[in-house]
């Protein structure tokens, strides 16, 4: 209620006036009601009216605030978070190695970068994940739907079919041996036509639609609660050419970034983003690293980096709060995304070079 | 792999949102139609659509670049007011929702249309049927492999009937080296498909809907390609080849000298956006071919 009348949320003009007409709080303005309010600054009673609907609005926010009731703030103490977090489930990759290194899976709330060369597998593990959060829980899954933004083109609804039908089969394998009754149940509501109808798609063709389609995208989720997974494949397409402006470029970059976590958060979902790999060139040498900028290494929780050694595919786990730096190989088959058979974890020395930055971690740390 | 009805591809765009489709046919640029709508068109108020004209603010993309606070300042409204004209806009540029349900439907409707066979029959198993419809499809070898004469062969199957296995349309070909040879088109066609092309007639028919481009510097290559959807609508365009984007990217780029890395890649990535575009929205093949150790970035 004592809040300064040029912080409140109005239009700018209104404000200015305001504050010339000497009214220093929100509870002045309260007081005043719409019609003193109306003679004194010269506007009508319905503007008035307004204004003072956004100040009532504004300030309710406020005291709910200091009464300590949960809504737009998150105040609580690491033991609920902690509880939270166990709670929660995670989107499982069928790749075990990799779900290991990632501490269970891709993890909700989060956002999680992909990040690679052409062809290694980003939009494979994408698709992948679109099919898996969709599993019943009684199978371990979070029994999700996925929103699938598309700005390079290359989703491909044949593969996504094949990756459901193995699912699918997977499922089925685990009902049989299991023969219970909440495994049958699912069974029938887990079916191709189930999946692919669930898995939302938007193709944007540039940076535009990306923006615009991530400002529309907390009122689709709205509408579509049980969404448990966002996918941006990939979110350096549009932003890697026509930009001459780069720091128009890193405001809209912070932007969408802002807006992803806001809405991980809100809607309890996991945000999964393909990012490509740009060449830096060094004073004797070229590395390949993330594209869009060292800012934009702050935005993701979890970075994982997917690159080859010779013929074999590698996932390195390059940032993440909770888990280790660790490489694992994986495998992508006709049924998706897989584990290397026998499945190897090497923990080599590979991340010393992926990282020269990071002191690597020694074995007794664990 | 989009592979549906060829024009009914623009019938859902114009089916969903009929703005949305007249939109889509005007010069496009670098980015896509959307960002250039001008804001009246996003059904925003006229006097609003003035105010922000006075601050040079006249299509979505100037309007969706702002920060909030800064639309505040010169849309002159409240905070609230200013997310609701933000979603606004938003919705006027955002894409369609489709489920992956409907695009698997939708591509069932019309399966043979989803490839280009290459009547290679050991190519076209690993390819799963050919070269793909609607996507980017990258031939990259040394010189002297044959990569020419690929598309010259595929250009020929192009024109084919449905019932031989081809897409029974026209062809656009840029040529970048002029190593195009009508001779050798008419050659291929003659012993590929002696029963076909028995008369001169069938012959000229077909080399009547071959249109080649022949394009020598990397500026031209990409207005060619910017001017490309018109021309595809008119001459009922099948498939797109351009040989090859190598060779005029390296004549003029040198990517040891400083700078160049960048433009280089700014062309070839406003190319690509480009005819990924067109290869979508009408639902052709296109093909470019390149040299060896060029790799840019996955042009499936």
């Amino acid at each position: 209620m004592q809040r300064e009348v040029g912080s409140l949320p109005l239009a700018p003009a209104l404000r200015a006036r305001l504050v010339a007409a000497g009214f220093q709080t929100a509870q002045e303005l309260l007081e005043t009601g719409p019609c003193g309010l109306s003679k004194e600054i010269g506007i009508s009673k319905e503007e008035a009216l307004e204004a003072l609907q956004v100040v009532r609005q504004a300030c309710h926010g406020e005291a709910a605030r200091t009464a300590g009731a949960s809504g737009a703030t998150r105040k609580c103490t690491a033991l609920e978070l902690l509880e939270e977090e166990q709670a929660q489930g995670f989107i499982i990759t069928f790749c075990s190695a990799l779900d290991n290194i990632l501490g269970g899976g891709v993890q909700l709330t989060k956002i999680t970068e992909i990040c690679g060369a052409p062809g290694v597998g980003k939009t494979q593990l994408c698709m992948q994940l679109a099919v898996d959060v969709q599993i019943p829980e009684c199978f371990g899954g979070v029994a999700g739907e996925a929103v699938f933004i598309d700005t390079e083109g290359s989703f491909m609804v044949d593969r996504v079919v094949d990756i459901a039908t193995a699912c699918v089969q997977h499922c089925q394998l685990i009902a049989e041996a299991h023969q219970e009754e909440d495994h049958l149940k699912a069974l029938e509501t887990f079916s191709l036509e189930s999946i692919l109808s669930h898995i939302y798609y938007f193709r944007c063709r540039d940076y535009i639609e990306l923006l615009a389609q991530v400002y529309l995208l907390p009122d689709f989720l709205s509408e579509h609660s049980k969404v448990r997974l966002v996918v941006v494949d990939g979110i350096a397409f549009p932003f890697r050419h026509d930009f001459e402006d780069l720091s128009l470029r890193t405001r809209l970059l912070n932007g969408l970034a802002q807006q992803l976590i806001i809405i991980a958060n809100d809607h309890k979902s996991a945000v999964v983003l393909t990012n490509q790999m740009t060449t830096r060139i060094g004073q004797s040498q070229s590395t390949l690293v993330p594209a869009l900028g060292e800012s934009w290494g702050h935005a993701a929780t979890v970075r994982l980096i997917f690159h080859w050694d010779n013929s074999q595919r590698l996932a390195t786990l390059y940032k993440s709060p909770s888990q280790k730096e660790s490489t694992i190989p994986y495998h992508i088959t006709s049924h998706g995304f897989r584990d290397v058979q026998p499945p190897a974890v090497t923990q080599n020395a590979e991340d010393t070079e992926m990282n020269p930055r990071k002191r690597p971690r020694r074995e007794e740390e664990t | 792999m989009r592979g549906d009805g060829r024009l009914s591809r623009l019938g859902w765009a114009a089916g969903g949102e009929p703005c949305a489709g007249a939109a889509r046919l005007q010069v496009l640029g670098s980015l896509g139609s959307m960002a250039a709508k001008k804001l009246r068109r996003a059904r925003l108020s006229q006097e609003l659509c003035e105010r922000l004209s006075r601050h040079q603010i006249t299509t979505c993309q100037d309007f969706l670049c702002l920060s909030l606070l800064e639309l505040m300042k010169v849309t002159g409204q409240s905070y609230y007011d200013v997310q609701k004209l933000l979603c606004k806009v938003s919705r006027a540029c955002a894409p369609k929702m489709q489920t992956a349900y409907e695009m698997k439907l939708r591509k069932s409707v019309n399966p043979s249309s989803a490839f280009l066979s290459t009547t290679l029959h050991s190519l076209d198993k690993v390819l799963h049927g050919g070269v793909p419809c609607g996507s980017l499809t990258e031939i990259t070898s040394p010189p002297g492999c044959g990569k020419t004469q690929f598309c010259i062969m595929v250009s020929v199957l192009a024109t084919l009937p449905v019932s031989m296995g081809g897409l029974d349309g026209a062809v656009i070909y840029i040529d970048t080296e002029s190593a195009f040879s009508a001779e050798r088109l008419v050659e291929i066609a003659g012993n590929r498909f002696p029963t076909y092309f028995d008369s001169d007639e069938k012959l000229f028919c077909m080399t009547r809907s071959i249109h080649l481009y022949r394009e020598l510097t990397c500026g031209s290559v990409l207005k060619r390609i910017m001017s490309l959807e018109e021309e595809i609508i008119s001459k009922k365009v099948k498939l797109i080849i351009i040989d090859s984007v190598a060779s005029v990217v390296r004549k003029e780029f040198d990517t040891k000298l400083q700078g160049n890395l960048a433009e280089r890649s700014n062309f070839l990535a406003r190319g690509a956006s480009m005819l990924k575009y067109l290869a979508e929205e009408f639902s052709i093949p296109v093909s470019s071919s390149s040299f060896l150790k060029f790799l840019p970035y996955s042009i499936k």
